[in-house]
């Protein structure tokens, strides 16, 4: 492998971390941008989204990687799955936030985050007690298709991962964007007050950031166990939190900002393990972020936060 | 006449009876001597908890049954030392139950812990109460080394034991046949930041750049993250032709799955950390085929005088023991052993006297004759490979059946 050799294969590692980072920030954008809120148990949503992709796989009858499927068999069983996890990770988002944040929304001070923080340990530990604390071998159907670029290789998971992302943001900005519910999102997003009184329903737009980002880190979760054939109870706490700065880098509240730092927090991860070493790659990403955050204090593309009334 | 309450009694009677087991025999004026059972029952090493639990549960089942030690019983007390924030053994933890058990007076030694991190959390308060300790798995050599005695005996007196040897041998040894028998010129060099992890593979480092093994680099890895590829990758692009990995189970299957895509033709190895039905059922078949590992203790399972316990082992738990089991079983005997030379002595059975008994116990057990030196560490410096190679006909997630025995890994 020569230098560029391996400049490559290390870009390509690091878009696929980046990639899922970067599904997983949107959640905890889309909930700040609105409520100003930064939702903890967005780490473990994304946790139970791999167990259920976890049950879904094995339902369709694939044990660990010994089952490769390829073609149509291949397209549906994944269509399905991300679908249903997916709907199943959006809707544990949205009830979270109908049942126990809805409650506290006019509660001031740290009561709602520490609720959040609550909310995770229960879904850790709800998962600790059901599946057991060892690490799980996550079934996957991906054919080993593998692609040489000079010394590189690329995978298709690796593909996979990028055309989901890719299709997944680029679905969430036209959402934002274009529709009627987007619009209101941005509505209350810059001024929650105002938008009321324009008519937005914003307990509606609320439940739909939530399941948004529920759904986003479902697929995130899916994508994790098809990335590393594994699980485990566990997987949420540092994904979440480089998660969680990929959103603060890029600017929280920012949906784009959310996908640019998530890009760039895996691409770090991977170059500082390998040109210095894995044992300083956190050192060396946390520096990044306060030294970005000492001279643009509201992240790459500017935070957007509600408007206090 | 067998009236509705008597006979609530006797089958409430039967029901505790075959419930406690144990318990259920102490009866009558025998005097109850508790041992402590501190393991890391649940996260990711809790199978090999279990087979360890049943060992020395065994063990004393059996003098209890035979009565071996006069006018006494034991009975187990179970310590948990792993947490859910931890996801697997917790330092912290076993200092907490190290004090819960020095202040019950009723515990008079302790058969554990698993993990070296949680041995050198626990040996300086054991120390100060004077309560044995015999691991039948924890490898880290610090804890027994004189060089460290004001650190991990401050009390003076060696108070941990071992039935197993240390990775001062582990590593080593490993190393000699990474360069005797696989004849391996370039290695790079992994380990999980643990205690056990760091001190095998600085262990190992030593000994290969004695052979004369080019060692390519050396990194740490963080067991909660999830992405050790671009480590790997680097490991690729410095066409390593094998690694060692220091560590357990945690970050050991992802090491194995990601090593397999990346660097599917580098010979691996590792510790007795990656030994065991987690690094089979997580890694899974491909991934972990043609690991090495080793064991700390001479290879005991397939020893054919032990067919016979093998099998009352299997038709009890419906399972498979490990070696580990049968040194914690041994380590056990040692214990019963040495209470019982005390009691033919007319002694009083207390904490100082058993750690005494023990110090100078030469005890015939399931493993042979078990013999401590003065800092507590096993004689025997047997340390056996083993690799890893799928076997269909047999249950993947059996690891005497999945990992074969390659031999004894020659002594530095």
């Amino acid at each position: 492998m020569t230098f560029t050799d391996l400049l490559l294969q290390q870009a390509i590692n690091g878009l696929s971390l980046g990639a899922m980072y970067a599904l997983l920030a949107l959640g905890f954008t889309l909930v700040y941008g609105i409520l100003e809120l930064i939702n903890f148990s967005h780490f473990n949503v994304f946790m139970v989204g791999s167990f259920v992709g976890l049950y879904i796989l094995e339902a369709f009858g694939i044990q660990g990687q010994l089952t490769v499927l390829s073609g149509l068999p291949l397209i549906g069983v994944l269509a399905v799955t991300f679908a249903g996890v997916m709907l199943f990770c959006g809707g544990l988002g949205a009830g979270i936030e109908r049942l126990l944040l809805r409650p506290l929304r006019q509660v001031r001070g740290p009561a709602p985050m520490i609720t959040t923080i609550g909310i995770s340990y229960i879904l850790f530990n709800i998962v600790i007690l059901t599946q057991g604390a060892d690490s799980k071998n996550f079934p996957n159907p991906l054919p080993p298709t593998e692609w040489h670029i000079g010394g590189a290789e690329l995978k298709l998971r690796e593909v996979l991962i990028w055309v989901v992302a890719l299709l997944l943001m680029g679905g969430l900005t036209y959402f934002a964007g274009y529709t009627k519910l987007g619009k209101a999102m941005r509505a209350t997003a810059q001024d929650p007050e105002a938008a009321r009184m324009m008519g937005v329903d914003v307990d509606r737009v609320i439940s739909v950031a939530f399941f948004l980002g529920g759904a986003m880190a479902g697929a995130g979760g899916l994508i994790f166990g098809l990335y590393y054939n594994f699980t485990s109870f566990i997987i949420g706490f540092k994904t979440g939190l480089f998660a969680f700065t990929a959103a603060v880098l890029g600017g929280i509240g920012n949906v784009p900002g959310a996908m640019i730092g998530g890009i760039l927090i895996g691409l770090i991860e991977a170059m500082s393990s390998a040109f210095i070493a894995n044992a300083w790659a956190d050192v060396i990403i946390f520096s990044i972020l306060v030294l970005v955050l000492v001279f643009m204090p509201s992240g790459l593309l500017g935070r957007v936060a509600p408007n206090k009334s | 006449m067998l009236t509705r309450r008597s006979a609530f009694k006797a089958a409430a009677g039967v029901a505790a009876a075959s419930a406690f087991g144990t318990e259920a025999m102490a009866q009558g004026a025998d005097k109850v001597i508790k041992v402590g059972l501190n393991l890391s029952y649940t996260g990711a090493d809790a199978l090999g908890a279990q087979r360890i639990a049943n060992g020395a549960q065994m063990a004393f089942d059996s003098a209890n049954a035979r009565k071996l030690v006069k006018g006494h019983v034991f009975r187990i007390e179970k310590f948990d030392d792993a947490t859910a924030t931890a996801g697997q053994y917790d330092p912290a933890q076993g200092a907490i139950n190290a004090r819960k058990m020095v202040s019950d007076k009723a515990i008079m030694a302790a058969i554990g812990p698993m993990m070296s991190g949680v041995g050198k959390a626990m040996s300086p308060i054991l120390s100060s109460g004077n309560l044995p300790i015999i691991t039948p798995s924890a490898t880290n050599p610090d804890i027994t080394d004189p060089k460290f005695a004001s650190q991990y005996r401050p009390g003076g007196k060696a108070v941990f034991f071992r039935t197993v040897t240390t990775d001062a041998f582990q590593g080593p040894n490993m190393a000699n046949y990474f360069a005797d028998v696989l004849k391996v010129k370039t290695i790079y060099i992994l380990d999980d930041s643990g205690a056990f992890g760091v001190g095998i593979a600085d262990a190992f480092e030593g000994q290969a750049k004695k052979k004369g093994i080019t060692v390519l680099g050396r990194d740490r890895l963080d067991p909660k993250a999830a992405d050790y590829a671009s480590v790997l990758t680097k490991i690729k692009s410095l066409n390593a032709q094998a690694i060692y990995y220091g560590g357990v189970t945690l970050a050991g299957v992802k090491v194995a799955k990601q090593a397999y895509d990346i660097i599917p033709n580098a010979i691996k190895g590792g510790g007795d950390g990656i030994w065991g039905t987690d690094f089979l059922t997580a890694g899974g078949f491909p991934a972990v085929e043609g690991w090495y590992a080793t064991q700390a203790s001479p290879e005991l399972v397939g020893d054919p005088k032990l067919a016979g316990w093998n099998k009352l082992y299997a038709e009890r738990f419906k399972s498979q023991p490990d070696n580990y089991t049968i040194t914690a079983h041994a380590g056990a005997e040692a214990i019963i052993e040495a209470a019982r030379t005390l009691v033919a002595a007319n002694k009083a059975v207390t904490r100082e006297a058993l750690r005494d008994a023990l110090q100078s116990v030469k005890v015939n057990t399931i493993m042979g004759t078990v013999e401590f030196d003065a800092n507590g560490d096993i004689k025997s410096k047997v340390v056996s490979v083993y690799q890893i190679k799928k076997d269909d006909t047999k249950k993947l997630d059996d690891p005497s059946a999945q990992y074969k025995y390659v031999g004894v890994a020659p002594e530095a």
